[in-house]
């Protein structure tokens, strides 16, 4: 398998608060890969990195190959084959749901605007909201919402799709049904898949592989699948995280 | 239940538990006995009776033991319970954080503040210089690619900032016109000179009032909304959501509205300028009997193709300064819904600063290309 995504050297921050010093990793061709950690850990603030919206103080970000922040062309291009789905779902509150769908496509493609509504519907029906379509996205709740920009950021066939904290604010069955969407696209499709969440269930459930950040080090202190995480880990912090244990902590 | 108060030389002794309303009582209580204290110059505080305290009172309670403490009186807890020690050391402990905390304003920090400000308002004005050109950038680049052009953007905005503003704009600058034409024929008058004021009018409005009232309202209405709908979309990721995706935030989010200012302002300068007259042209009418003829045949005479052109162009460069500040004080926003209602005032505040500021720089440099007024 080979190597989609390369961080090397990260470092980085919000303003001039250091979040994250020296975090090297790959995200592998096809699999999902989980970002875990406690709240401020930075696992946020290093998707923000990789995704080209905060700029990094040191290392470089690879995407098949080329740092996307070497130039412009290089990030436009990253960005037209990965998919980003944020917290809130961040729909575009004056455009209707199938707009929001099809924004990219009217960016990028020179599809007709019939075309252009077909993909739409075909994304939406993927995750379960063609009949949703014309509505508003503050009508629908929060878990359309996100399923919403979910079908938006795959309008475009993604390589990589990135999602933050997808659980965040869902009841257990709602979520769940969230995982096994994404993993199904994750296997149908064979699109790479990256996740920031601090939700154990769906690392449980869905995660290829996990890495943890933690915010003393301001880096990487744990890789392996969720499994080995939980049952082999000596690291006091790790088996506290996957064991929800606040005993275990050292402070 | 609310506690009482014994005083029983050297004792005060607590019946009941104290609660946060006996908070005066207990305050009246040691004011009356305050004296007696002092000369006794001892005084045990005495929970035999009571399980506990509510630390509202307790703090209160301190502050007297504190204070008598300073004036020289042993003071000493008997029979406390446990909670209640607890509550006392948990009082001390933050008692001196608390009088640091009331210190803070020092010299210093008030020098730092001031500092602070002045560096900030600097670097908005920095930001604001970089975002004006970066928005000159995308706007350059979409007019030589015209394909790229969100006109239906463009023509949302100016319905909005432009279209919707003319019943507001009509209406003040007729009533502007009205209450300025009373007021200069008045005073005209006394000098028999009110034939005059069709031409002061028309002057006066057409070369300040006039574009300086419809920059005005178009900064309140159209300013704000731009730096509250930006600021929203910021504290909702939607901006970063367009930004992920690759659009040009400047192109997508900044030009358009720009661009429906620069349509629109000229034409909302035109509009004030002839109600302004108008309204001029009433009051001439009703209160100083100049017949509306008299009126139109002296603004004949008086105004030139320049005076209803260099309002218009003045309005120019007032649609780039309002469009720039809302979007970049909407950019600015970080946080949640505060830092957008900040925004929008900051947006409102800004945008009419610097609308006059231009004004004032155009009218000390350009004064001159005006012919003289001819009566």
């Amino acid at each position: 398998m080979d190597a989609v995504i390369k961080v090397e050297g990260l470092r980085g921050g919000w303003d001039r608060l250091p979040v994250l010093d020296g975090v090297d990793f790959r995200v592998m061709e096809g699999e999902i890969l989980m970002i875990v950690g406690r709240s401020g850990c930075g696992k946020s603030t290093l998707m923000r990195h990789m995704l080209g919206l905060i700029k990094p103080w040191a290392g470089r970000i690879l995407f098949r190959g080329i740092d996307v922040w070497s130039n412009p062309d290089a990030m436009l291009n990253a960005r037209r084959r990965w998919g980003v789905t944020f917290q809130s779902g961040a729909l575009l509150g004056n455009l209707s749901i199938l707009e929001n769908v099809m924004l990219p496509l009217r960016e990028y493609t020179d599809l007709t605007e019939r075309e252009m509504i077909t993909v739409a519907f075909s994304k939406l029906e993927t995750v379960g909201l063609a009949e949703f379509a014309t509505a508003n996205p503050m009508e629908v709740s929060g878990g359309m919402q996100k399923r919403a920009g979910l079908a938006r950021a795959m309008a475009l066939d993604p390589e990589v799709l990135f999602f933050d904290e997808p659980s965040a604010g869902l009841d257990p069955v709602t979520s769940a049904k969230l995982d096994n969407l994404i993993k199904s696209i994750n296997r149908s499709l064979g699109t790479t898949v990256i996740i920031v969440t601090h939700e154990l269930a769906s690392i449980f459930a869905i995660s290829d592989r996990v890495i943890m950040l933690d915010a003393e080090t301001r880096g990487i202190i744990a890789t392996g699948t969720a499994r080995e995480l939980r049952d082999g880990s000596t690291d006091p912090r790790v088996r506290a995280f996957f064991r929800r244990n606040v005993g275990e902590e050292s402070d | 239940m609310s506690g009482k108060l014994e005083y029983d030389e050297p004792r005060v002794v607590i019946r009941g538990v104290l609660a946060d309303t006996d908070v005066d009582y207990v305050r009246n209580f040691f004011r009356r006995y305050r004296s007696r204290i002092l000369d006794s110059g001892r005084l045990v505080v005495d929970f035999r009776d009571s399980p506990g305290i509510d630390s509202v009172t307790a703090v209160v309670l301190q502050g007297f033991c504190n204070e008598l403490r300073r004036a020289g009186v042993r003071v000493s807890f008997e029979n406390t319970p446990r909670s209640v020690m607890e509550i006392f050391e948990s009082l001390s402990k933050f008692e001196s954080a608390a009088s640091d905390f009331k210190n803070r304003v020092s010299l210093g920090e008030t020098l730092e503040f001031i500092g602070r400000s002045w560096y900030e308002m600097a670097s908005t004005v920095a930001g604001l210089g970089r975002f004006l050109l970066e928005t000159l950038g995308a706007f350059l680049q979409v007019l030589l690619t015209p394909m790229k052009i969100r006109w239906h953007m463009i023509l949302y905005y100016m319905e909005e900032s432009g279209y919707k503003a003319v019943p507001i704009v009509a209406t003040l600058n007729w009533l502007l016109g009205v209450v300025l034409g009373y007021q200069a024929g008045y005073q005209m008058r006394i000098f028999g000179a009110e034939n005059f004021m069709p031409t002061l009018l028309a002057y006066s409005i057409t070369w300040e009032i006039g574009p300086m009232l419809a920059a005005v309202l178009v900064a309140g209405r159209s300013g704000s909304a731009y730096a509250a709908e930006i600021g929203t979309m910021k504290v909702r990721e939607e901006v970063d959501a367009l930004r992920v995706m690759g659009f040009d935030i400047f192109n997508y989010l900044v030009v358009p509205k720009m661009m429906a200012l620069l349509f629109v302002m000229p034409f909302l300068v035109l509009l004030a300028n002839i109600s302004g007259v108008l309204g001029g042209m009433v009051s001439g009418m009703m209160f100083l009997d100049l017949p509306a003829g008299t009126f139109v045949s002296k603004l004949g005479g008086a105004v030139i193709p320049l005076d209803i052109l260099w309002g218009m162009l003045k309005s120019v460069v007032y649609a780039v300064i309002i469009s720039t500040v809302g979007s970049y004080m909407g950019m600015r926003v970080r946080g949640g819904a505060s830092a957008v209602g900040r925004a929008t005032t900051a947006a409102v505040v800004m945008s009419i600063f610097m609308v006059i500021f231009a004004d004032a720089m155009l009218s000390l440099l350009f004064v001159h290309i005006r012919p003289g007024l001819s009566f």
